[in-house]
Protein backbone atom coordinates (compact mmCIF):
# COMPACT_ATOMS: atom_id res chain seq x y z
CA UNK A 1 0.00 0.00 0.00
CA UNK A 2 2.90 2.40 0.84
CA UNK A 3 5.04 0.95 -1.94
CA UNK A 4 1.84 2.05 -4.68
CA UNK A 5 1.40 5.86 -2.94
CA UNK A 6 5.88 6.54 -3.36
CA UNK A 7 4.96 4.98 -6.97
CA UNK A 8 2.03 7.26 -7.78
CA UNK A 9 4.16 9.99 -5.88
CA UNK A 10 6.85 9.44 -8.43
CA UNK A 11 3.98 9.16 -11.69
CA UNK A 12 3.35 12.57 -10.55
CA UNK A 13 6.48 14.20 -9.85
CA UNK A 14 7.44 12.74 -13.28
CA UNK A 15 4.34 14.27 -14.89
CA UNK A 16 5.06 18.00 -13.18
CA UNK A 17 8.66 17.59 -14.47
CA UNK A 18 7.49 16.82 -17.58
CA UNK A 19 4.92 19.18 -18.39
CA UNK A 20 7.45 21.77 -16.77
CA UNK A 21 10.08 21.25 -19.77
CA UNK A 22 7.47 21.28 -22.03
CA UNK A 23 6.21 24.66 -21.16
CA UNK A 24 10.19 25.89 -21.06
CA UNK A 25 11.04 24.14 -24.51
CA UNK A 26 7.83 25.80 -25.94
CA UNK A 27 8.82 29.39 -24.62
CA UNK A 28 12.28 28.55 -26.40
CA UNK A 29 10.38 27.89 -29.23
CA UNK A 30 8.09 30.77 -29.19
CA UNK A 31 10.98 33.20 -28.82
CA UNK A 32 12.92 32.04 -31.50
CA UNK A 33 9.51 32.03 -33.78
CA UNK A 34 9.18 35.51 -32.75
CA UNK A 35 13.08 36.79 -33.65
CA UNK A 36 12.69 34.78 -36.90
CA UNK A 37 9.11 36.37 -37.93
CA UNK A 38 10.32 39.27 -37.49
CA UNK A 39 13.25 39.32 -39.73
CA UNK A 40 10.89 37.54 -42.27
CA UNK A 41 8.68 40.96 -42.43
CA UNK A 42 11.57 42.80 -42.56
CA UNK A 43 12.54 40.58 -46.14
CA UNK A 44 9.24 41.29 -47.25
CA UNK A 45 9.02 45.06 -47.14
CA UNK A 46 12.31 44.85 -48.94
CA UNK A 47 11.16 42.70 -51.70
CA UNK A 48 7.77 44.90 -52.12
CA UNK A 49 10.59 47.95 -52.39
CA UNK A 50 12.81 46.10 -54.57
CA UNK A 51 10.01 45.48 -56.79
CA UNK A 52 8.92 48.60 -57.12
CA UNK A 53 11.86 49.67 -57.95
CA UNK A 54 12.36 47.20 -60.70
CA UNK A 55 9.30 48.59 -62.14
CA UNK A 56 10.81 51.88 -61.80
CA UNK A 57 13.84 50.76 -63.71
CA UNK A 58 12.15 48.62 -66.38
CA UNK A 59 10.65 52.16 -67.86
CA UNK A 60 14.20 53.83 -67.31
CA UNK A 61 15.55 51.35 -69.72
CA UNK A 62 13.10 51.33 -72.10
CA UNK A 63 13.64 52.16 -75.67
CA UNK A 64 11.73 55.37 -75.08
CA UNK A 65 13.68 56.82 -71.85
CA UNK A 66 17.34 55.09 -72.16
CA UNK A 67 20.24 56.69 -73.63
CA UNK A 68 21.16 53.76 -75.65
CA UNK A 69 24.27 53.87 -77.87
CA UNK A 70 23.79 57.65 -78.16
CA UNK A 71 25.94 58.10 -74.97
CA UNK A 72 28.73 56.43 -72.86
CA UNK A 73 26.31 55.57 -70.44
CA UNK A 74 24.57 52.72 -70.21
CA UNK A 75 21.81 51.50 -67.45
CA UNK A 76 19.94 53.79 -65.27
CA UNK A 77 20.74 56.73 -67.88
CA UNK A 78 17.73 58.60 -69.45
CA UNK A 79 18.37 60.46 -72.79
CA UNK A 80 16.20 63.55 -71.67
CA UNK A 81 15.92 65.16 -75.34
CA UNK A 82 14.68 61.84 -76.47
CA UNK A 83 12.02 61.97 -73.65
CA UNK A 84 11.40 65.75 -73.89
CA UNK A 85 9.68 64.80 -77.51
CA UNK A 86 8.13 62.16 -76.41
CA UNK A 87 6.26 64.45 -74.06
CA UNK A 88 4.79 65.96 -76.83
CA UNK A 89 3.11 62.48 -78.44
CA UNK A 90 2.48 61.25 -74.93
CA UNK A 91 -1.04 60.70 -75.47
CA UNK A 92 -0.07 57.75 -77.96
CA UNK A 93 1.66 56.01 -74.72
CA UNK A 94 -0.65 56.61 -72.31
CA UNK A 95 -1.74 52.97 -71.72
CA UNK A 96 1.15 51.60 -73.10
CA UNK A 97 3.86 50.92 -69.54
CA UNK A 98 0.56 50.70 -67.71
CA UNK A 99 1.45 53.01 -65.16
CA UNK A 100 -0.84 56.08 -64.50
CA UNK A 101 1.43 58.55 -63.77
CA UNK A 102 5.74 59.35 -64.82
CA UNK A 103 7.49 62.30 -63.86
CA UNK A 104 11.30 63.17 -64.10
CA UNK A 105 12.98 65.26 -61.73
CA UNK A 106 16.42 66.50 -61.56
CA UNK A 107 18.06 66.82 -58.20
CA UNK A 108 21.64 68.06 -58.77
CA UNK A 109 22.32 70.93 -59.71
CA UNK A 110 20.27 72.79 -57.98
CA UNK A 111 16.19 71.87 -58.08
CA UNK A 112 14.05 75.76 -58.84
CA UNK A 113 11.25 73.45 -59.08
CA UNK A 114 10.54 74.65 -62.81
CA UNK A 115 8.19 72.66 -64.93
CA UNK A 116 9.67 71.90 -68.60
CA UNK A 117 8.29 73.46 -71.43
CA UNK A 118 9.38 74.56 -75.12
CA UNK A 119 10.25 77.74 -73.62
CA UNK A 120 12.46 76.90 -70.91
CA UNK A 121 14.03 73.51 -72.03
CA UNK A 122 16.55 72.30 -70.87
CA UNK A 123 16.97 74.91 -68.01
CA UNK A 124 13.81 73.13 -65.73
CA UNK A 125 13.57 70.61 -63.40
CA UNK A 126 10.67 68.67 -63.84
CA UNK A 127 9.41 66.98 -66.98
CA UNK A 128 5.61 65.84 -66.68
CA UNK A 129 4.89 63.11 -69.02
CA UNK A 130 1.97 61.88 -67.36
CA UNK A 131 0.93 64.63 -64.84
CA UNK A 132 -1.33 64.75 -61.40
CA UNK A 133 -1.84 60.99 -61.17
CA UNK A 134 -3.16 59.00 -58.32
CA UNK A 135 -1.82 55.91 -56.93
CA UNK A 136 1.10 54.21 -55.48
CA UNK A 137 4.63 56.41 -56.08
CA UNK A 138 7.81 54.43 -56.47
CA UNK A 139 10.84 56.36 -57.31
CA UNK A 140 14.35 55.57 -58.35
CA UNK A 141 17.80 57.58 -59.33
CA UNK A 142 18.53 57.85 -62.90
CA UNK A 143 21.15 59.60 -64.70
CA UNK A 144 19.39 62.32 -66.87
CA UNK A 145 21.51 62.99 -69.95
CA UNK A 146 21.49 65.21 -73.08
CA UNK A 147 23.50 66.91 -76.00
CA UNK A 148 25.21 70.19 -74.61
CA UNK A 149 26.35 73.36 -76.65
CA UNK A 150 30.13 74.79 -75.36
CA UNK A 151 29.80 78.17 -76.61
CA UNK A 152 33.36 78.79 -75.24
CA UNK A 153 34.91 75.71 -77.32
CA UNK A 154 32.33 75.20 -79.80
CA UNK A 155 31.55 71.61 -79.71
CA UNK A 156 28.49 69.24 -78.56
CA UNK A 157 29.17 67.09 -75.50
CA UNK A 158 27.54 65.22 -73.57
CA UNK A 159 25.92 66.24 -70.28
CA UNK A 160 24.84 63.65 -67.44
CA UNK A 161 22.99 65.19 -64.22
CA UNK A 162 21.71 63.22 -61.55
CA UNK A 163 17.90 62.61 -61.44
CA UNK A 164 14.96 60.86 -60.48
CA UNK A 165 12.13 58.80 -62.43
CA UNK A 166 9.20 59.15 -60.62
CA UNK A 167 5.61 56.73 -61.52
CA UNK A 168 3.08 56.04 -60.20
CA UNK A 169 0.70 53.19 -60.19
CA UNK A 170 -2.46 51.23 -59.26
CA UNK A 171 -0.51 47.75 -58.45
CA UNK A 172 2.69 46.01 -59.33
CA UNK A 173 1.85 44.00 -62.42
CA UNK B 1 14.12 7.17 6.22
CA UNK B 2 12.93 10.65 5.76
CA UNK B 3 16.26 11.70 5.14
CA UNK B 4 17.06 9.64 2.05
CA UNK B 5 13.95 10.63 0.56
CA UNK B 6 14.63 14.58 1.04
CA UNK B 7 18.37 13.84 -0.79
CA UNK B 8 16.72 12.31 -3.26
CA UNK B 9 14.24 15.40 -3.92
CA UNK B 10 17.39 17.74 -3.81
CA UNK B 11 19.62 15.68 -5.76
CA UNK B 12 16.21 15.59 -8.51
CA UNK B 13 16.01 19.54 -8.06
CA UNK B 14 20.28 20.30 -8.48
CA UNK B 15 19.76 18.01 -11.82
CA UNK B 16 16.23 20.25 -12.98
CA UNK B 17 18.25 23.69 -12.15
CA UNK B 18 21.61 22.48 -14.10
CA UNK B 19 19.76 21.44 -17.30
CA UNK B 20 17.62 25.21 -16.99
CA UNK B 21 21.17 27.04 -16.41
CA UNK B 22 22.85 24.81 -19.75
CA UNK B 23 19.91 25.65 -21.84
CA UNK B 24 19.42 29.15 -20.83
CA UNK B 25 23.35 29.60 -21.68
CA UNK B 26 22.74 28.01 -25.16
CA UNK B 27 20.11 30.51 -25.70
CA UNK B 28 21.45 33.24 -24.61
CA UNK B 29 24.52 32.53 -26.52
CA UNK B 30 22.55 32.03 -29.76
CA UNK B 31 20.91 35.35 -28.54
CA UNK B 32 23.73 37.37 -28.55
CA UNK B 33 24.97 35.77 -31.92
CA UNK B 34 21.75 36.80 -33.92
CA UNK B 35 22.00 40.54 -32.19
CA UNK B 36 25.64 40.76 -32.98
CA UNK B 37 24.78 39.72 -36.68
CA UNK B 38 22.27 42.22 -37.67
CA UNK B 39 23.99 45.03 -35.61
CA UNK B 40 26.99 44.93 -38.22
CA UNK B 41 24.84 43.67 -41.18
CA UNK B 42 23.92 46.45 -43.46
CA UNK B 43 21.34 45.48 -46.26
CA UNK B 44 22.62 45.66 -49.77
CA UNK B 45 19.73 48.13 -51.52
CA UNK B 46 18.43 48.50 -55.00
CA UNK B 47 18.12 51.88 -54.43
CA UNK B 48 21.32 53.17 -53.15
CA UNK B 49 23.16 51.39 -55.96
CA UNK B 50 21.24 53.03 -58.85
CA UNK B 51 22.32 56.29 -56.82
CA UNK B 52 26.22 55.06 -57.56
CA UNK B 53 25.21 54.36 -60.72
CA UNK B 54 23.84 57.41 -61.50
CA UNK B 55 26.72 59.21 -59.49
CA UNK B 56 29.56 57.94 -61.47
CA UNK B 57 28.21 59.07 -65.15
CA UNK B 58 27.30 62.54 -63.61
CA UNK B 59 29.50 65.14 -65.79
CA UNK B 60 31.31 67.24 -63.75
CA UNK B 61 32.36 70.96 -64.78
CA UNK B 62 36.26 69.49 -65.23
CA UNK B 63 38.18 69.71 -68.02
CA UNK B 64 41.47 67.66 -68.60
CA UNK B 65 44.47 67.51 -71.25
CA UNK B 66 43.34 63.79 -71.32
CA UNK B 67 39.78 64.35 -72.54
CA UNK B 68 39.49 67.85 -74.20
CA UNK B 69 36.45 67.54 -75.87
CA UNK B 70 34.47 66.70 -72.85
CA UNK B 71 33.94 67.24 -69.30
CA UNK B 72 34.80 64.64 -67.23
CA UNK B 73 32.23 62.20 -65.25
CA UNK B 74 32.78 61.68 -62.11
CA UNK B 75 34.10 58.17 -62.71
CA UNK B 76 36.86 59.35 -65.14
CA UNK B 77 37.54 62.26 -62.22
CA UNK B 78 38.54 59.07 -60.03
CA UNK B 79 41.20 58.30 -62.36
CA UNK B 80 42.43 61.88 -62.75
CA UNK B 81 42.88 62.37 -59.18
CA UNK B 82 44.57 59.74 -58.94
CA UNK B 83 47.25 60.67 -61.13
CA UNK B 84 46.91 63.94 -59.66
CA UNK B 85 45.89 65.59 -63.18
CA UNK B 86 44.34 69.51 -62.99
CA UNK B 87 41.11 70.45 -64.70
CA UNK B 88 41.86 73.35 -67.18
CA UNK B 89 41.17 76.16 -65.05
CA UNK B 90 44.01 74.65 -62.69
CA UNK B 91 41.27 73.47 -60.37
CA UNK B 92 42.50 70.19 -58.61
CA UNK B 93 40.46 67.01 -60.12
CA UNK B 94 40.70 65.86 -56.11
CA UNK B 95 39.03 68.86 -54.85
CA UNK B 96 36.52 69.33 -57.54
CA UNK B 97 35.54 65.21 -56.82
CA UNK B 98 35.26 65.66 -53.38
CA UNK B 99 32.94 68.86 -53.75
CA UNK B 100 30.52 67.90 -56.16
CA UNK B 101 29.94 64.76 -54.39
CA UNK B 102 29.90 66.19 -51.29
CA UNK B 103 27.04 68.47 -53.28
CA UNK B 104 24.82 65.58 -55.01
CA UNK B 105 25.17 63.80 -51.62
CA UNK B 106 23.51 66.75 -49.33
CA UNK B 107 20.77 67.01 -52.03
CA UNK B 108 20.14 63.25 -52.92
CA UNK B 109 20.53 61.85 -49.06
CA UNK B 110 18.81 65.05 -46.73
CA UNK B 111 19.61 64.27 -43.51
CA UNK B 112 18.58 65.12 -39.64
CA UNK B 113 16.90 64.66 -36.98
CA UNK B 114 13.12 65.43 -38.70
CA UNK B 115 14.01 63.33 -41.64
CA UNK B 116 13.96 59.28 -42.39
CA UNK B 117 18.16 59.59 -42.74
CA UNK B 118 20.35 59.99 -40.32
CA UNK B 119 23.59 59.94 -41.68
CA UNK B 120 25.67 58.43 -44.85
CA UNK B 121 29.34 57.87 -45.82
CA UNK B 122 30.97 57.27 -48.91
CA UNK B 123 33.93 55.50 -49.21
CA UNK B 124 36.85 55.57 -52.75
CA UNK B 125 39.13 53.56 -52.74
CA UNK B 126 42.04 50.93 -53.92
CA UNK B 127 42.71 47.79 -52.44
CA UNK B 128 45.99 49.56 -51.01
CA UNK B 129 44.88 53.63 -50.70
CA UNK B 130 41.65 55.31 -49.90
CA UNK B 131 41.22 58.12 -52.44
CA UNK B 132 37.96 59.77 -50.70
CA UNK B 133 35.78 59.35 -47.85
CA UNK B 134 32.69 61.58 -46.85
CA UNK B 135 30.70 61.42 -43.41
CA UNK B 136 28.00 62.96 -42.56
CA UNK B 137 25.69 62.46 -39.51
CA UNK B 138 25.45 59.54 -37.30
CA UNK B 139 25.90 55.92 -38.63
CA UNK B 140 22.94 54.14 -37.22
CA UNK B 141 22.35 50.13 -36.79
CA UNK B 142 19.52 50.54 -39.65
CA UNK B 143 21.51 51.22 -42.73
CA UNK B 144 21.66 50.08 -46.73
CA UNK B 145 24.49 49.96 -48.66
CA UNK B 146 25.72 48.94 -52.12
CA UNK B 147 28.96 49.01 -53.26
CA UNK B 148 30.58 48.74 -57.23
CA UNK B 149 33.52 48.56 -58.81
CA UNK B 150 35.43 50.11 -61.72
CA UNK B 151 38.73 50.16 -63.32
CA UNK B 152 40.59 51.82 -66.44
CA UNK B 153 42.51 49.51 -68.59
CA UNK B 154 45.28 52.71 -69.22
CA UNK B 155 46.47 53.13 -65.37
CA UNK B 156 44.73 49.20 -64.47
CA UNK B 157 44.41 50.11 -61.23
CA UNK B 158 40.40 48.93 -59.38
CA UNK B 159 38.59 51.73 -57.87
CA UNK B 160 35.90 50.74 -55.21
CA UNK B 161 33.07 52.82 -54.52
CA UNK B 162 30.89 52.12 -51.13
CA UNK B 163 28.29 54.13 -50.27
CA UNK B 164 26.11 53.33 -46.69
CA UNK B 165 23.00 55.36 -45.38
CA UNK B 166 21.11 54.87 -42.46
CA UNK B 167 17.82 55.76 -40.90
Amino acid sequence: MVKNKIAQMKIQQMAFMLIAVMIFFALVGLLILTIGFSGLKEKATNLQEENAMLLVSKLANSPEFSCGQAFESKENCIDLDKTFVLKKNIDKYKNFWGVSGIEIIKIYPENKNLVCTNANYPDCDTLELIPKATGISAENFVSLCRKEYNSETSIVYDKCELGKILVKYEKIQ
Amino acid sequence: MINKKNKFGQEEMVGFALIIILVSIILLVFLAFSLNKSKTESTESYEVNSFLQSTLQYTTACQTSSGIRKFESIQDLVFECDIKEKCSNNEDTCKVLNKTLTDILKESWPIGEDRPNKGYELIINTKNELTLNIREGNLTNDCKSSSQSFYKSKSKKEFSINFEVCS
